[in-house]
């Protein structure tokens, strides 16, 4: 390992240390900066499970409040982030299995999904290009939206929030190999889509 | 065969990440790419579709967040407070244990006392002593028996 790569694990493990320190004593201030740090990630990824922005942001509400009550199970190998995303995971489940039985299938079976996200217009572009690369954006997101939820899951995972696949794995409960193949297997399902996107 | 080796390497092309692909397999990538149209078009396609999730922004309003917040401040300052409850609960607990434990041997001596003064046999001061501890909660037993009893009869007499 070079010395940058073992300064950013040591550095890491220090601050999963202090992180499971806090929320053991329920440190307010702790939890403040985590809402904080967290905020945007959380809240994609919430709406990418529910596929409705009002009911993400009551999960992600829920969420924090779980992390307090639950903050001395968080153990500090892990990163912070993947236990954050499995809690969030969780409890939208477990909600919404309380109103119905529900799978991660008919969580974001609704039609106005792809507007659950804000696709920004990349910058230094002209008029032109934006409307095209809008469209082609949107294209993908009601793409995102029409392939298996698992699939959609895995994905969001991997390449929006950077997570390694133990993590997803950790995060979703899966297998590893499961989760490599949701991942391969998402990428395909969205080819028609991007194809279709540069129509 | 075939089929194997363009399976393999789209899963490496899904599977390329933060943690990347081993140096051996990302050269034989790179070679199958090279002769394969349609391996090397799927590895466009993920990259534009990669490109694009990695666009997608949502972004939480400063609201939700200082209403989470204060959400989630007010729930500490709940536990907190549930916590000093049970606390307290606990001391007291204790300390009636104490107090029922110190009462307990005052009241073996005491009675053992009247039973030498009262020339009594060992067995029947003893036999007292149980019947005396035992009586407040036997009293408070059937009273909460009585009181039962009579709200039964009351509400089966309302539902008639």
């Amino acid at each position: 390992m070079s010395a940058t790569a073992f300064y950013f694990v040591n550095a890491m493990a220090d601050e999963n240390a202090e992180i499971a320190r806090g929320l053991k004593h329920r440190d307010p201030d702790l939890l403040d900066h985590l809402i904080e740090k967290y905020q945007h990630r959380l809240l994609r990824y919430l709406v990418s499970l529910t596929g409705r922005r009002e009911l993400a942001e009551d999960f992600f509400q829920e969420t924090w409040v779980r992390v307090l009550e639950r903050g001395s199970q968080y153990d500090r190998r892990y990163e912070f982030g993947a236990w954050l995303f499995s809690i969030a995971r969780n409890l939208v489940i477990d909600q919404l299995r309380r109103k119905k039985p529900v799978s991660l299938v008919t969580l974001a079976d609704s039609a106005d999904n792809a507007q659950a996200f804000d696709i920004p217009a990349a910058g230094q572009l002209s008029a032109f290009d934006i409307t095209v690369q809008r469209e082609q954006n949107e294209q993908i997101s009601v793409g995102m939206q029409q392939i298996v939820p698992e699939y959609r899951e895995a994905l969001l995972l991997r390449f929006q929030e950077g997570m390694s696949l133990e993590e997803i794995a950790a995060v979703t409960g899966a297998p590893l190999g499961t989760v490599k193949s949701r991942i391969y297997r998402g990428l395909s399902a969205m080819e028609p889509y991007v194809k279709g996107a540069r129509l | 065969m075939n089929g194997d080796v363009h399976e393999r390497a789209r899963m490496l092309i899904a599977l390329s990440g933060p943690e990347g692909v081993a140096a051996e397999e990302q050269s034989w990538l790179a070679a199958h790419l090279e002769s394969c149209p349609a391996c090397r078009q799927f590895a466009e396609n993920a990259g534009e579709a990669i490109a694009s999730l990695r666009m997608v922004s949502v972004t939480a309003g400063a609201r939700l967040v200082s209403a989470t917040q204060l959400r989630v401040r007010q729930r500490a300052l709940e536990l907190q407070r549930r916590q000093e409850r049970m606390w307290i609960v606990a001391v007291c607990c204790a300390a009636v244990t104490v107090c029922a434990a110190v009462t307990t041997l005052l009241l073996w001596f005491g009675f053992a006392w009247l039973g030498g003064w009262a020339r009594l046999d060992p067995p029947v001061w003893a036999v007292s002593f149980v019947a005396f501890s035992l009586m407040p909660a036997l009293i408070t037993g059937l009273l909460l028996l009585a009181r039962g009893t009579h709200l039964a009869e009351g509400r089966s007499s309302r539902q008639h």
